[in-house]
């Protein structure tokens, strides 16, 4: 009991959840290198690249169009906030980064929205940020969609729907997540 | 990038080559190992700043962000006061100070996406003007300005800094301390 009183106030950490969507995902093995579900701590400090190089980047894709780096994610706090937010930055030189509608070309950053689409070739991120406290650490956790998140040209924010969440919609089970037409 | 520390002692910039190329991710200043420009100071965080380099939307030429690293200390950039974490995008010509350091950092256009150069010039006299005790995190007091021996301007500016033997000589161009150049490869 002592143990509990004396110890360290918890603070919440920050989340970056992110549902993953590519139409040939089941066939071509492309997100084998993610851990799905499980919640990842990374330090603040950390520059996130995502992309096809295992050696530079902490999130890989097995697919040749990716690039090497695709992207990287980066967490800071705006001016005399104590909000954390994130920036997205565009690493590659051959795919533009869209990010809801706004296109990021190479090296281009933008801040991303607390939910957003996340779009390069054929993949689709929708990525959620659960607010936390904490400075030092915030956390990845990646979920798949068997579905495509984004109806063609139809995508803008939406309330969050009923289930409480996007990302608690879509698969844990490996059962396919049903949207329809008029829910984005 | 100029730097000065009020109190004399070459050990605190001992690190600092006279030119650093650089790839696109962050550029680390401070005392640890990991910081691409070392500087010796106690005080000093590991990693205290770092400075990013990216593009702005139909930008051709590389802008810079700087972002305080550092949990205790904060970094005075262009009158506004970082605490960690924060980040601020930086102009033609920035004043910063933390840790006593004065560092001003001067941006030239150049061709190259793939990586930069900073040049570096250490000032015996202090680079930032009328700097109050509050806008720096250690409290103490900076002398007025002073115009570097031999400048034979009234105040420190881009001129100021064209006869530094640490700056290689272009043909008579301009000679800026961060420059971007036109590199033939991509630093890894």
């Amino acid at each position: 009991m002592s143990s509990f009183e004396d110890a360290d106030t918890e603070e919440t950490v920050t989340c970056l959840q992110m549902t993953l969507y590519h139409p040939g995902h089941q066939q071509s093995g492309i997100f084998q290198s993610i851990r799905f579900f499980n919640r990842e701590k990374r330090h603040t400090s950390e520059v996130v690249k995502f992309g096809r190089n295992s050696n530079t980047c902490h999130y890989t894709f097995q697919d040749k169009q990716v690039s090497r780096v695709q992207f990287s994610l980066q967490l800071f706090r705006k001016f005399d906030s104590s909000v954390v937010s994130f920036e997205i930055k565009n690493m590659s030189k051959k795919t533009n980064l869209i990010v809801d509608n706004r296109e990021l070309g190479y090296l281009n950053k933008m801040d991303l929205p607390d939910r957003c689409m996340i779009r390069f070739g054929n993949y689709q991120f929708l990525v959620e940020k659960e607010d936390g406290q904490s400075l030092e650490f915030f956390e990845i956790q990646f979920f798949l969609s068997k579905r495509p998140l984004l109806q063609e040209n139809s995508w803008l924010p939406q309330p969050m729907p009923e289930c409480g969440s996007y990302s608690s919609c879509v698969t844990q089970n490996n059962s396919p997540m049903e949207v329809g037409e008029n829910d984005w | 990038m100029s730097l000065h520390h009020p109190t004399p002692g070459s050990a605190r910039f001992a690190s600092v080559p006279p030119q650093l190329e650089h790839d696109t991710s962050p550029l680390l200043v401070g005392r640890g190992p990991d910081a691409h420009l070392r500087l010796q100071l106690p005080r000093l965080s590991r990693q205290h700043l770092s400075l990013e380099s990216y593009l702005e939307k139909g930008g051709a030429q590389l802008a810079f962000s700087l972002k305080a690293l550092s949990h205790k200390g904060s970094v005075w950039v262009n009158r506004l006061t970082l605490s960690f974490q924060e980040q601020v995008p930086l102009g033609a010509i920035n004043k910063v100070a933390f840790s006593g350091i004065q560092m001003v950092v001067r941006i030239e256009g150049g061709i190259s996406l793939e990586a930069f150069v900073c040049y570096f010039h250490l000032s015996p006299s202090p680079l930032i003007h009328r700097l109050r005790p509050e806008e720096t995190d250690e409290r103490e007091s900076v002398p007025q300005e002073h115009p570097p021996p031999g400048s034979g301007q009234g105040a420190p500016g881009p001129l100021s800094f064209l006869h530094s033997p640490l700056q290689p000589n272009h043909g008579g161009a301009p000679e800026i301390p961060l420059q971007r150049e036109p590199l033939d490869g991509v630093l890894s």
